[in-house]
Protein backbone atom coordinates (compact mmCIF):
# COMPACT_ATOMS: atom_id res chain seq x y z
CA UNK A 1 0.00 0.00 0.00
CA UNK A 2 2.38 2.75 0.83
CA UNK A 3 5.07 1.74 -1.84
CA UNK A 4 2.10 2.50 -4.52
CA UNK A 5 0.48 5.43 -2.60
CA UNK A 6 3.81 7.25 -1.69
CA UNK A 7 4.65 8.02 -5.15
CA UNK A 8 1.52 9.41 -5.79
CA UNK A 9 1.36 12.90 -3.97
CA UNK A 10 5.19 13.39 -5.22
CA UNK A 11 4.47 13.40 -9.08
CA UNK A 12 0.99 14.84 -8.43
CA UNK A 13 2.60 17.35 -6.64
CA UNK A 14 5.40 17.56 -9.18
CA UNK A 15 2.38 18.25 -11.70
CA UNK A 16 0.10 20.62 -9.84
CA UNK A 17 2.62 22.97 -8.13
CA UNK A 18 4.02 24.47 -11.24
CA UNK A 19 0.58 24.93 -12.69
CA UNK A 20 -1.10 26.58 -9.50
CA UNK A 21 2.29 28.76 -9.51
CA UNK A 22 1.69 29.73 -13.07
CA UNK A 23 -2.05 30.88 -12.60
CA UNK A 24 -0.98 32.81 -9.33
CA UNK A 25 1.57 34.60 -11.76
CA UNK A 26 -0.80 35.58 -14.39
CA UNK A 27 -3.17 36.74 -11.55
CA UNK A 28 -0.57 38.68 -10.37
CA UNK A 29 0.02 39.91 -13.99
CA UNK A 30 -3.50 40.69 -14.14
CA UNK A 31 -3.81 42.57 -10.46
CA UNK A 32 -2.89 45.93 -11.54
CA UNK A 33 -5.03 46.30 -14.28
CA UNK A 34 -7.93 44.56 -12.71
CA UNK A 35 -7.33 46.84 -9.20
CA UNK A 36 -7.71 49.84 -11.83
CA UNK A 37 -11.20 48.15 -13.50
CA UNK A 38 -12.45 47.95 -10.45
CA UNK A 39 -11.92 50.95 -8.36
CA UNK A 40 -12.67 53.35 -11.86
CA UNK A 41 -15.63 51.09 -13.36
CA UNK A 42 -17.24 48.41 -11.91
CA UNK A 43 -17.68 50.16 -8.01
CA UNK A 44 -18.35 53.38 -9.67
CA UNK A 45 -21.47 51.86 -11.30
CA UNK A 46 -22.56 49.81 -8.52
CA UNK A 47 -22.17 53.09 -6.24
CA UNK A 48 -24.15 55.23 -8.50
CA UNK A 49 -26.80 53.04 -8.50
CA UNK A 50 -27.04 52.81 -4.49
CA UNK A 51 -26.06 56.71 -4.05
CA UNK A 52 -29.27 57.23 -6.30
CA UNK A 53 -31.48 55.59 -3.81
CA UNK A 54 -30.45 57.75 -0.83
CA UNK A 55 -30.00 60.96 0.44
CA UNK A 56 -26.27 61.72 0.55
CA UNK A 57 -24.01 64.94 0.65
CA UNK A 58 -20.33 64.57 2.00
CA UNK A 59 -21.33 66.05 5.38
CA UNK A 60 -24.17 63.95 6.21
CA UNK A 61 -25.42 60.29 7.24
CA UNK A 62 -26.57 58.30 4.19
CA UNK A 63 -30.63 58.38 4.54
CA UNK A 64 -32.91 55.84 2.79
CA UNK A 65 -34.30 57.67 -0.46
CA UNK A 66 -36.70 54.94 -2.30
CA UNK A 67 -37.35 56.35 -5.99
CA UNK A 68 -37.42 60.31 -4.49
CA UNK A 69 -34.53 61.21 -6.78
CA UNK A 70 -36.12 59.38 -10.09
CA UNK A 71 -39.42 61.46 -9.15
CA UNK A 72 -37.52 64.55 -8.86
CA UNK A 73 -36.21 64.31 -12.16
CA UNK A 74 -39.66 63.10 -13.82
CA UNK A 75 -40.51 67.31 -12.23
CA UNK A 76 -37.52 68.52 -13.56
CA UNK A 77 -37.74 70.58 -16.99
CA UNK A 78 -33.74 71.07 -17.43
CA UNK A 79 -33.27 66.65 -17.57
CA UNK A 80 -36.12 66.80 -20.07
CA UNK A 81 -34.05 69.25 -21.93
CA UNK A 82 -30.83 67.94 -21.37
CA UNK A 83 -32.09 64.42 -22.63
CA UNK A 84 -33.82 65.64 -25.35
CA UNK A 85 -30.78 67.66 -26.60
CA UNK A 86 -28.58 64.26 -26.13
CA UNK A 87 -30.81 62.63 -28.39
CA UNK A 88 -30.33 65.70 -30.92
CA UNK A 89 -26.53 65.01 -30.65
CA UNK A 90 -26.77 61.53 -30.67
CA UNK A 91 -29.24 61.73 -34.31
CA UNK A 92 -26.41 64.12 -35.87
CA UNK A 93 -23.86 61.43 -36.07
CA UNK A 94 -25.07 59.47 -38.98
CA UNK A 95 -24.43 62.90 -40.63
CA UNK A 96 -21.09 62.94 -39.80
CA UNK A 97 -20.90 59.44 -40.80
CA UNK A 98 -22.63 59.52 -44.34
CA UNK A 99 -20.17 62.80 -44.67
CA UNK A 100 -16.82 60.48 -44.01
CA UNK A 101 -18.45 57.57 -46.40
CA UNK A 102 -18.14 59.79 -49.12
CA UNK A 103 -14.61 60.94 -48.27
CA UNK A 104 -13.48 57.79 -47.52
CA UNK A 105 -14.62 56.46 -51.37
CA UNK A 106 -13.01 59.39 -52.26
CA UNK A 107 -9.51 59.00 -50.77
CA UNK A 108 -9.92 55.49 -51.19
CA UNK A 109 -9.55 56.27 -55.12
CA UNK A 110 -6.91 55.02 -56.83
CA UNK A 111 -5.25 58.78 -57.00
CA UNK A 112 -1.67 60.37 -56.05
CA UNK A 113 -1.60 62.06 -52.94
CA UNK A 114 -4.09 60.42 -51.23
CA UNK A 115 -1.94 59.72 -47.85
CA UNK A 116 -1.45 63.69 -47.58
CA UNK A 117 -5.41 64.38 -47.90
CA UNK A 118 -5.90 60.77 -45.32
CA UNK A 119 -3.69 62.90 -42.89
CA UNK A 120 -5.31 66.22 -43.40
CA UNK A 121 -8.92 64.96 -43.16
CA UNK A 122 -7.81 62.94 -40.05
CA UNK A 123 -5.72 65.87 -38.41
CA UNK A 124 -8.61 67.12 -36.38
CA UNK A 125 -9.52 63.98 -34.29
CA UNK A 126 -6.26 63.61 -31.62
CA UNK A 127 -6.33 67.00 -31.17
CA UNK A 128 -7.31 68.62 -27.32
CA UNK A 129 -11.08 68.91 -27.73
CA UNK A 130 -10.67 72.18 -25.31
CA UNK A 131 -8.99 73.68 -27.73
CA UNK A 132 -11.00 72.93 -30.41
CA UNK A 133 -13.78 74.18 -28.62
CA UNK A 134 -11.62 77.53 -28.59
CA UNK A 135 -11.14 76.94 -32.12
CA UNK A 136 -14.73 76.79 -33.24
CA UNK A 137 -15.76 79.29 -30.46
CA UNK A 138 -13.57 81.71 -32.58
CA UNK A 139 -14.77 80.26 -35.67
CA UNK A 140 -18.80 81.33 -34.76
CA UNK A 141 -17.48 84.83 -33.17
CA UNK A 142 -20.22 87.55 -33.82
CA UNK A 143 -18.27 90.37 -34.95
CA UNK A 144 -14.83 88.64 -36.65
CA UNK A 145 -16.07 85.20 -36.54
CA UNK A 146 -14.62 83.60 -40.28
CA UNK A 147 -18.09 82.25 -40.98
CA UNK A 148 -20.12 85.19 -40.12
CA UNK A 149 -17.97 87.12 -42.10
CA UNK A 150 -17.94 84.89 -45.21
CA UNK A 151 -22.00 85.04 -44.73
CA UNK A 152 -21.75 88.81 -44.62
CA UNK A 153 -19.22 88.89 -47.77
CA UNK A 154 -21.40 86.86 -49.42
CA UNK A 155 -24.43 89.01 -48.34
CA UNK A 156 -26.27 85.45 -47.10
CA UNK A 157 -27.49 87.68 -43.99
CA UNK A 158 -28.06 91.26 -43.36
CA UNK A 159 -26.55 91.24 -39.36
CA UNK A 160 -24.40 88.61 -38.37
CA UNK A 161 -25.95 85.97 -36.38
CA UNK A 162 -24.56 85.23 -32.64
CA UNK A 163 -24.23 81.53 -33.13
CA UNK A 164 -23.37 80.34 -29.68
CA UNK A 165 -25.56 82.79 -28.03
CA UNK A 166 -28.63 81.72 -29.72
CA UNK A 167 -31.49 79.35 -28.96
CA UNK A 168 -32.07 78.40 -32.54
CA UNK A 169 -28.07 77.97 -33.44
CA UNK A 170 -26.13 77.21 -30.58
CA UNK A 171 -26.55 73.25 -30.64
CA UNK A 172 -26.41 72.69 -33.97
CA UNK A 173 -22.65 75.06 -33.84
CA UNK A 174 -21.82 72.78 -31.42
CA UNK A 175 -22.54 69.63 -33.61
CA UNK A 176 -20.84 71.17 -36.34
CA UNK A 177 -17.97 71.65 -34.21
CA UNK A 178 -18.25 68.23 -33.33
CA UNK A 179 -18.11 66.79 -36.77
CA UNK A 180 -15.69 68.55 -37.90
CA UNK A 181 -13.67 66.95 -35.16
CA UNK A 182 -14.82 62.96 -35.78
CA UNK A 183 -15.02 63.32 -39.55
CA UNK A 184 -11.41 61.66 -39.68
CA UNK A 185 -11.82 59.12 -37.33
CA UNK A 186 -15.40 58.25 -38.93
CA UNK A 187 -13.42 58.17 -42.87
CA UNK A 188 -10.13 55.96 -41.10
CA UNK A 189 -12.54 53.01 -39.66
CA UNK A 190 -14.67 53.21 -43.15
CA UNK A 191 -11.35 53.40 -45.42
CA UNK A 192 -10.51 49.59 -43.32
CA UNK A 193 -14.03 48.63 -44.20
CA UNK A 194 -13.54 49.70 -48.43
CA UNK A 195 -10.01 48.44 -48.39
CA UNK A 196 -11.28 44.97 -47.70
CA UNK A 197 -13.47 45.00 -50.17
CA UNK A 198 -12.14 42.98 -53.29
CA UNK A 199 -11.55 45.44 -56.74
CA UNK A 200 -12.39 41.56 -58.56
CA UNK A 201 -15.60 42.28 -57.89
CA UNK A 202 -16.20 45.46 -58.97
CA UNK A 203 -14.53 44.33 -62.06
CA UNK A 204 -16.42 41.55 -62.30
CA UNK A 205 -19.94 43.80 -62.03
CA UNK A 206 -18.72 46.89 -64.32
CA UNK A 207 -18.09 43.68 -66.95
CA UNK A 208 -21.64 42.69 -66.67
CA UNK A 209 -22.91 46.18 -67.34
CA UNK A 210 -23.12 47.35 -63.26
CA UNK A 211 -23.36 50.86 -63.03
CA UNK A 212 -21.46 52.89 -60.70
CA UNK A 213 -24.27 53.51 -58.38
CA UNK A 214 -25.37 50.25 -58.84
CA UNK A 215 -22.01 48.57 -57.70
CA UNK A 216 -21.88 51.09 -54.40
CA UNK A 217 -25.39 49.67 -53.57
CA UNK A 218 -25.08 46.15 -53.96
CA UNK A 219 -21.25 45.51 -53.53
CA UNK A 220 -19.57 48.25 -51.63
CA UNK A 221 -22.41 48.78 -49.40
CA UNK A 222 -23.37 45.02 -47.87
CA UNK A 223 -19.67 44.10 -47.51
CA UNK A 224 -18.73 47.19 -45.36
CA UNK A 225 -21.61 47.15 -43.05
CA UNK A 226 -19.32 45.92 -40.14
CA UNK A 227 -17.17 49.18 -40.56
CA UNK A 228 -20.75 51.57 -41.08
CA UNK A 229 -22.17 49.99 -38.02
CA UNK A 230 -18.84 50.15 -35.75
CA UNK A 231 -18.55 53.65 -37.15
CA UNK A 232 -22.63 54.01 -35.71
CA UNK A 233 -21.18 52.39 -32.05
CA UNK A 234 -18.04 54.86 -31.67
CA UNK A 235 -19.99 58.04 -33.29
CA UNK A 236 -22.99 57.68 -30.88
CA UNK A 237 -20.52 57.06 -27.68
CA UNK A 238 -19.19 60.08 -28.53
CA UNK A 239 -22.09 61.95 -29.14
CA UNK A 240 -23.26 60.92 -25.89
CA UNK A 241 -20.27 61.73 -23.66
CA UNK A 242 -18.98 65.25 -25.65
CA UNK A 243 -18.90 66.92 -22.52
CA UNK A 244 -15.67 68.58 -23.00
CA UNK A 245 -16.85 70.71 -26.29
CA UNK A 246 -20.10 71.52 -24.53
CA UNK A 247 -18.81 73.00 -21.42
CA UNK A 248 -16.34 74.93 -23.39
CA UNK A 249 -17.61 76.41 -26.05
CA UNK A 250 -21.19 77.28 -24.79
CA UNK A 251 -21.32 75.76 -21.01
CA UNK A 252 -24.99 74.15 -21.61
CA UNK A 253 -26.35 77.68 -22.73
CA UNK A 254 -27.43 80.00 -23.52
CA UNK A 255 -30.28 79.29 -20.82
CA UNK A 256 -30.25 75.46 -21.12
CA UNK A 257 -30.03 75.27 -24.75
CA UNK A 258 -26.87 73.16 -25.46
CA UNK A 259 -27.09 71.16 -21.93
CA UNK A 260 -26.61 67.57 -22.29
CA UNK A 261 -26.92 64.65 -19.90
CA UNK A 262 -22.99 64.59 -19.15
CA UNK A 263 -23.01 68.62 -18.45
CA UNK A 264 -25.95 68.60 -16.60
CA UNK A 265 -24.74 65.39 -14.43
CA UNK A 266 -21.31 67.59 -13.58
CA UNK A 267 -23.19 70.83 -12.73
CA UNK A 268 -25.48 69.13 -10.26
CA UNK A 269 -22.33 67.01 -8.36
CA UNK A 270 -19.60 69.55 -9.01
CA UNK A 271 -21.43 72.86 -8.87
CA UNK A 272 -24.41 72.64 -6.89
CA UNK A 273 -22.81 69.22 -4.76
CA UNK A 274 -25.91 67.27 -5.06
CA UNK A 275 -24.09 63.81 -5.33
CA UNK A 276 -27.46 61.78 -4.74
CA UNK A 277 -29.58 63.32 -7.86
CA UNK A 278 -26.76 63.56 -10.01
CA UNK A 279 -26.25 59.66 -9.27
CA UNK A 280 -29.76 59.28 -10.78
CA UNK A 281 -29.06 61.04 -13.94
CA UNK A 282 -26.18 59.26 -14.29
CA UNK A 283 -28.27 56.20 -14.25
CA UNK A 284 -30.50 57.59 -16.78
CA UNK A 285 -27.68 57.85 -18.87
CA UNK A 286 -25.68 54.52 -18.37
CA UNK A 287 -29.62 53.31 -19.04
CA UNK A 288 -29.45 55.47 -22.03
CA UNK A 289 -26.18 53.96 -23.29
CA UNK A 290 -27.28 50.35 -22.76
CA UNK A 291 -29.86 50.73 -24.20
CA UNK A 292 -28.03 52.44 -27.48
CA UNK A 293 -25.27 49.69 -27.56
CA UNK A 294 -27.97 46.88 -27.12
CA UNK A 295 -30.33 48.23 -30.61
CA UNK A 296 -26.67 48.14 -32.43
CA UNK A 297 -25.96 45.06 -31.01
CA UNK A 298 -29.37 43.76 -32.58
CA UNK A 299 -29.17 45.45 -35.88
CA UNK A 300 -25.74 44.06 -36.72
CA UNK A 301 -27.00 40.86 -35.91
CA UNK A 302 -24.46 40.17 -32.80
CA UNK A 303 -21.29 41.78 -34.33
CA UNK A 304 -21.47 44.71 -32.53
CA UNK A 305 -20.51 42.84 -29.38
CA UNK A 306 -17.40 41.56 -30.94
CA UNK A 307 -16.25 44.75 -31.15
CA UNK A 308 -12.82 45.93 -30.35
CA UNK A 309 -12.29 42.68 -28.26
CA UNK A 310 -10.21 39.88 -29.91
CA UNK B 1 -11.90 48.89 -67.55
CA UNK B 2 -11.22 50.37 -63.85
CA UNK B 3 -9.00 53.42 -62.95
CA UNK B 4 -10.14 55.28 -66.92
CA UNK B 5 -12.00 57.91 -65.06
CA UNK B 6 -11.09 61.38 -64.68
CA UNK B 7 -9.29 62.50 -61.91
CA UNK B 8 -9.78 66.02 -61.31
CA UNK B 9 -13.24 66.18 -59.52
CA UNK B 10 -11.82 63.99 -56.76
CA UNK B 11 -8.70 66.00 -56.43
CA UNK B 12 -11.27 68.90 -56.36
CA UNK B 13 -13.42 67.50 -53.80
CA UNK B 14 -10.64 66.41 -51.83
CA UNK B 15 -9.09 69.74 -51.49
CA UNK B 16 -12.51 71.14 -50.56
CA UNK B 17 -12.65 68.92 -47.77
CA UNK B 18 -9.16 69.80 -47.00
CA UNK B 19 -9.63 73.18 -46.79
CA UNK B 20 -12.69 72.89 -44.42
CA UNK B 21 -10.28 70.72 -42.28
CA UNK B 22 -7.86 73.23 -41.81
CA UNK B 23 -9.09 76.70 -42.14
CA UNK B 24 -10.08 76.64 -38.79
CA UNK B 25 -6.36 76.23 -37.62
CA UNK B 26 -5.61 78.75 -39.42
CA UNK B 27 -7.97 81.23 -38.50
CA UNK B 28 -6.69 80.96 -35.10
CA UNK B 29 -3.24 81.02 -36.01
CA UNK B 30 -3.74 84.34 -37.98
CA UNK B 31 -5.32 85.65 -34.80
CA UNK B 32 -2.50 84.67 -32.68
CA UNK B 33 0.39 86.64 -34.52
CA UNK B 34 -1.35 89.00 -35.75
CA UNK B 35 -0.12 92.64 -34.19
CA UNK B 36 -3.35 94.66 -34.53
CA UNK B 37 -6.48 94.96 -32.81
CA UNK B 38 -8.11 91.17 -33.36
CA UNK B 39 -11.79 92.88 -33.11
CA UNK B 40 -11.17 94.90 -36.33
CA UNK B 41 -13.97 94.82 -39.02
CA UNK B 42 -13.49 93.38 -41.78
CA UNK B 43 -11.00 90.85 -40.55
CA UNK B 44 -8.05 90.24 -42.25
CA UNK B 45 -7.42 87.03 -44.25
CA UNK B 46 -3.70 87.52 -44.09
CA UNK B 47 -2.02 87.95 -40.63
CA UNK B 48 -0.88 92.19 -40.55
CA UNK B 49 1.95 93.24 -38.60
CA UNK B 50 3.28 89.65 -37.53
CA UNK B 51 3.95 89.41 -34.03
CA UNK B 52 4.84 87.39 -31.26
CA UNK B 53 3.24 89.55 -28.60
CA UNK B 54 0.82 87.42 -27.88
CA UNK B 55 2.86 84.54 -27.37
CA UNK B 56 5.09 86.62 -24.56
CA UNK B 57 1.51 87.38 -22.82
CA UNK B 58 0.82 83.96 -22.32
CA UNK B 59 4.41 82.94 -21.05
CA UNK B 60 4.08 86.19 -18.68
CA UNK B 61 0.59 85.88 -17.73
CA UNK B 62 -0.17 82.43 -16.57
CA UNK B 63 2.18 79.52 -15.24
CA UNK B 64 2.35 77.75 -18.95
CA UNK B 65 5.54 76.28 -17.44
CA UNK B 66 3.67 74.72 -14.43
CA UNK B 67 1.31 73.72 -16.49
CA UNK B 68 3.21 72.18 -19.24
CA UNK B 69 5.04 70.51 -16.46
CA UNK B 70 1.92 69.18 -14.51
CA UNK B 71 0.45 67.56 -18.21
CA UNK B 72 3.85 66.20 -18.48
CA UNK B 73 4.51 64.24 -15.47
CA UNK B 74 0.74 62.97 -15.40
CA UNK B 75 1.18 61.84 -19.06
CA UNK B 76 4.64 59.95 -18.23
CA UNK B 77 2.81 58.33 -15.07
CA UNK B 78 -0.41 57.08 -17.49
CA UNK B 79 1.98 56.23 -20.40
CA UNK B 80 4.55 54.32 -18.47
CA UNK B 81 1.69 52.43 -16.34
CA UNK B 82 -0.54 51.75 -19.20
CA UNK B 83 1.92 49.82 -21.20
CA UNK B 84 3.50 48.08 -18.06
CA UNK B 85 0.08 47.01 -17.11
CA UNK B 86 -1.77 46.64 -20.22
CA UNK B 87 1.57 44.33 -21.30
CA UNK B 88 0.88 42.35 -18.09
CA UNK B 89 -2.63 41.96 -18.72
CA UNK B 90 -2.27 40.92 -22.48
CA UNK B 91 0.09 38.28 -21.89
CA UNK B 92 -2.05 36.66 -19.14
CA UNK B 93 -4.60 36.33 -21.26
CA UNK B 94 -2.92 34.59 -24.15
CA UNK B 95 -3.03 31.71 -21.45
CA UNK B 96 -5.70 29.71 -20.50
CA UNK B 97 -6.51 29.65 -16.71
CA UNK B 98 -9.01 29.24 -14.33
CA UNK B 99 -11.35 32.55 -14.21
CA UNK B 100 -10.16 33.48 -17.31
CA UNK B 101 -13.87 33.55 -18.85
CA UNK B 102 -14.47 36.15 -15.71
CA UNK B 103 -11.56 37.84 -16.63
CA UNK B 104 -12.77 38.40 -20.13
CA UNK B 105 -16.20 38.99 -19.22
CA UNK B 106 -15.50 41.22 -17.00
CA UNK B 107 -12.89 43.50 -19.54
CA UNK B 108 -15.53 43.79 -22.19
CA UNK B 109 -18.66 45.01 -19.98
CA UNK B 110 -16.09 47.74 -18.59
CA UNK B 111 -15.69 48.64 -21.79
CA UNK B 112 -19.19 49.87 -22.02
CA UNK B 113 -19.03 52.12 -19.29
CA UNK B 114 -17.48 55.68 -20.19
CA UNK B 115 -15.45 57.70 -17.89
CA UNK B 116 -18.35 60.27 -17.75
CA UNK B 117 -20.85 57.80 -16.47
CA UNK B 118 -18.66 57.51 -13.34
CA UNK B 119 -17.26 61.05 -12.15
CA UNK B 120 -19.06 61.07 -8.65
CA UNK B 121 -17.66 57.74 -7.58
CA UNK B 122 -14.89 57.89 -8.66
CA UNK B 123 -14.11 61.18 -7.08
CA UNK B 124 -15.19 59.75 -4.06
CA UNK B 125 -13.26 56.70 -4.53
CA UNK B 126 -10.13 59.12 -5.16
CA UNK B 127 -10.94 60.93 -2.02
CA UNK B 128 -11.10 57.99 0.35
CA UNK B 129 -7.25 57.02 -1.60
CA UNK B 130 -6.40 60.20 -0.65
CA UNK B 131 -5.06 61.42 -3.79
CA UNK B 132 -7.41 64.36 -4.73
CA UNK B 133 -5.61 67.03 -6.46
CA UNK B 134 -2.06 64.97 -6.99
CA UNK B 135 -0.65 63.70 -10.28
CA UNK B 136 -0.73 60.02 -8.93
CA UNK B 137 -4.47 60.84 -8.57
CA UNK B 138 -4.89 62.36 -12.08
CA UNK B 139 -2.94 59.33 -13.78
CA UNK B 140 -4.67 56.34 -12.09
CA UNK B 141 -8.23 56.29 -13.90
CA UNK B 142 -6.02 56.10 -17.05
CA UNK B 143 -3.57 53.49 -16.22
CA UNK B 144 -4.45 50.79 -17.86
CA UNK B 145 -6.83 50.63 -21.44
CA UNK B 146 -9.01 47.56 -22.02
CA UNK B 147 -8.48 48.34 -25.88
CA UNK B 148 -4.94 48.32 -25.51
CA UNK B 149 -4.73 44.64 -23.66
CA UNK B 150 -6.32 43.52 -26.48
CA UNK B 151 -3.85 45.06 -28.79
CA UNK B 152 -1.36 43.26 -26.61
CA UNK B 153 -2.86 39.99 -26.45
CA UNK B 154 -3.05 40.23 -30.11
CA UNK B 155 0.30 40.72 -30.87
CA UNK B 156 1.41 37.94 -28.33
CA UNK B 157 -0.77 35.53 -29.50
CA UNK B 158 1.66 36.24 -32.99
CA UNK B 159 4.70 34.82 -31.48
CA UNK B 160 5.07 31.72 -32.78
CA UNK B 161 4.47 29.06 -29.78
CA UNK B 162 7.66 27.08 -30.72
CA UNK B 163 10.01 30.12 -29.93
CA UNK B 164 8.32 30.04 -26.62
CA UNK B 165 8.08 26.64 -25.49
CA UNK B 166 11.75 26.17 -26.62
CA UNK B 167 12.52 29.39 -23.91
CA UNK B 168 10.63 27.20 -21.52
CA UNK B 169 12.52 24.32 -22.23
CA UNK B 170 16.19 26.17 -21.39
CA UNK B 171 14.65 27.27 -18.37
CA UNK B 172 14.08 31.08 -18.96
CA UNK B 173 11.56 32.53 -15.65
CA UNK B 174 8.37 33.81 -17.03
CA UNK B 175 9.35 37.73 -16.92
CA UNK B 176 12.22 36.77 -19.29
CA UNK B 177 10.13 35.39 -21.24
CA UNK B 178 8.21 38.52 -21.83
CA UNK B 179 11.17 40.60 -21.48
CA UNK B 180 13.76 39.11 -24.24
CA UNK B 181 11.13 37.61 -26.48
CA UNK B 182 7.56 38.48 -26.20
CA UNK B 183 7.98 42.57 -25.77
CA UNK B 184 11.02 42.41 -28.53
CA UNK B 185 8.63 41.13 -31.02
CA UNK B 186 5.50 43.63 -30.02
CA UNK B 187 7.05 46.56 -30.69
CA UNK B 188 4.38 47.86 -32.86
CA UNK B 189 2.17 46.80 -30.13
CA UNK B 190 4.06 48.97 -27.99
CA UNK B 191 4.06 51.97 -29.75
CA UNK B 192 0.65 52.54 -30.61
CA UNK B 193 -0.14 51.74 -26.64
CA UNK B 194 2.32 54.54 -26.06
CA UNK B 195 0.67 57.08 -28.33
CA UNK B 196 -3.03 56.12 -27.25
CA UNK B 197 -2.00 56.26 -24.05
CA UNK B 198 -0.21 60.04 -24.47
CA UNK B 199 -3.02 61.58 -26.42
CA UNK B 200 -6.20 60.38 -24.23
CA UNK B 201 -3.89 61.37 -21.20
CA UNK B 202 -2.97 65.03 -22.55
CA UNK B 203 -6.36 65.38 -24.10
CA UNK B 204 -7.97 64.89 -20.64
CA UNK B 205 -10.29 67.32 -19.73
CA UNK B 206 -13.38 66.38 -17.35
CA UNK B 207 -11.38 64.51 -14.71
CA UNK B 208 -8.77 67.11 -13.94
CA UNK B 209 -11.74 70.03 -13.78
CA UNK B 210 -13.24 67.49 -11.04
CA UNK B 211 -10.47 66.83 -8.84
CA UNK B 212 -7.69 69.33 -8.87
CA UNK B 213 -8.51 72.13 -6.68
CA UNK B 214 -4.86 73.84 -6.30
CA UNK B 215 -4.23 76.35 -9.56
CA UNK B 216 -0.35 74.60 -8.78
CA UNK B 217 -2.07 71.44 -9.88
CA UNK B 218 -3.71 72.14 -13.18
CA UNK B 219 -2.87 71.04 -16.41
CA UNK B 220 -2.99 72.64 -20.31
CA UNK B 221 -6.47 71.43 -21.15
CA UNK B 222 -8.17 72.69 -17.49
CA UNK B 223 -5.38 76.04 -17.69
CA UNK B 224 -6.72 76.55 -20.92
CA UNK B 225 -10.55 76.54 -20.26
CA UNK B 226 -9.78 78.43 -17.04
CA UNK B 227 -8.46 81.35 -18.74
CA UNK B 228 -10.93 81.32 -21.32
CA UNK B 229 -13.37 82.13 -18.75
CA UNK B 230 -11.17 84.90 -16.68
CA UNK B 231 -10.59 86.81 -19.88
CA UNK B 232 -13.54 85.39 -22.70
CA UNK B 233 -12.13 85.90 -26.08
CA UNK B 234 -10.97 89.54 -25.82
CA UNK B 235 -7.04 88.52 -25.90
CA UNK B 236 -5.18 87.24 -28.99
CA UNK B 237 -3.13 85.47 -25.98
CA UNK B 238 -5.94 82.61 -25.63
CA UNK B 239 -5.39 81.95 -28.95
CA UNK B 240 -1.59 82.07 -29.04
CA UNK B 241 -2.44 79.58 -26.09
CA UNK B 242 -4.36 77.26 -27.64
CA UNK B 243 -1.51 77.07 -30.55
CA UNK B 244 0.94 76.08 -27.99
CA UNK B 245 -1.11 73.70 -26.40
CA UNK B 246 -1.97 71.77 -29.77
CA UNK B 247 1.46 71.67 -30.84
CA UNK B 248 2.72 68.85 -28.84
CA UNK B 249 -0.08 66.71 -30.33
CA UNK B 250 -0.28 67.66 -33.41
CA UNK B 251 4.28 66.90 -33.43
CA UNK B 252 3.65 63.68 -32.13
CA UNK B 253 0.64 62.78 -33.98
CA UNK B 254 2.48 63.45 -37.65
CA UNK B 255 5.33 61.67 -36.19
CA UNK B 256 3.81 58.39 -35.45
CA UNK B 257 0.87 58.61 -37.50
CA UNK B 258 1.17 55.13 -39.00
CA UNK B 259 0.77 53.32 -35.60
CA UNK B 260 -1.56 55.41 -34.23
CA UNK B 261 -3.98 55.11 -37.33
CA UNK B 262 -3.51 51.28 -36.81
CA UNK B 263 -3.90 51.01 -33.31
CA UNK B 264 -7.41 52.68 -33.33
CA UNK B 265 -7.95 50.30 -36.10
CA UNK B 266 -6.90 47.39 -35.16
CA UNK B 267 -8.60 47.74 -31.70
CA UNK B 268 -11.71 48.89 -33.35
CA UNK B 269 -11.90 46.97 -35.99
CA UNK B 270 -11.07 43.12 -35.20
CA UNK B 271 -13.75 40.84 -34.54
Amino acid sequence: MTAIESPMPRSVGRILRPRTRQTLLLWCFLAPSLVIFLLYRVIPVIWNLVLSFQYWSPLKAAEFAGWDHYEDLWFDDVFWQALWNTLIVIASAPIGIALALGLALLVNADIRGRNVYRTIIFLSYPLMTVAVAIIWRWMFDERVGLINYAARTFDLVDKPIPFLNSFTWALPSVIVANIWQMLGFYMIILLAGLQNVPRELHEAAAIDGAGALHRFTRITLPLIRPSLFLAFVIGMLNAITSFDLVYVMTGGGPGRATEILVTYIYKLGFVQTKFDSAAAVTIVFFVLLISIAWAANRFTGGNAGAVETE
Amino acid sequence: MMGRYPRWPIHFALIGAGIVMLVPFYWVLKTSVSGENIYAYPPSIVPRHIHPFFYIDVWYSIPFARYFLNSVAVSIIAVVCNVAFNAMAGYALTHGFRGKNAVMLLFLSCMMVPFQATIIPAYLITGKLGLLDSWLGLALPQCSTIICIFVFKSSFDAVPRSLIDAARIDGLPEWRIIWHIMLPLSRSAIATNVILAFIWSWNNFLWPLIMTRSADMQTLPLGLARFLSYQEDTTGALYAFCIMVLAPGLVLFLMAQKEFIQGLTSGATKG
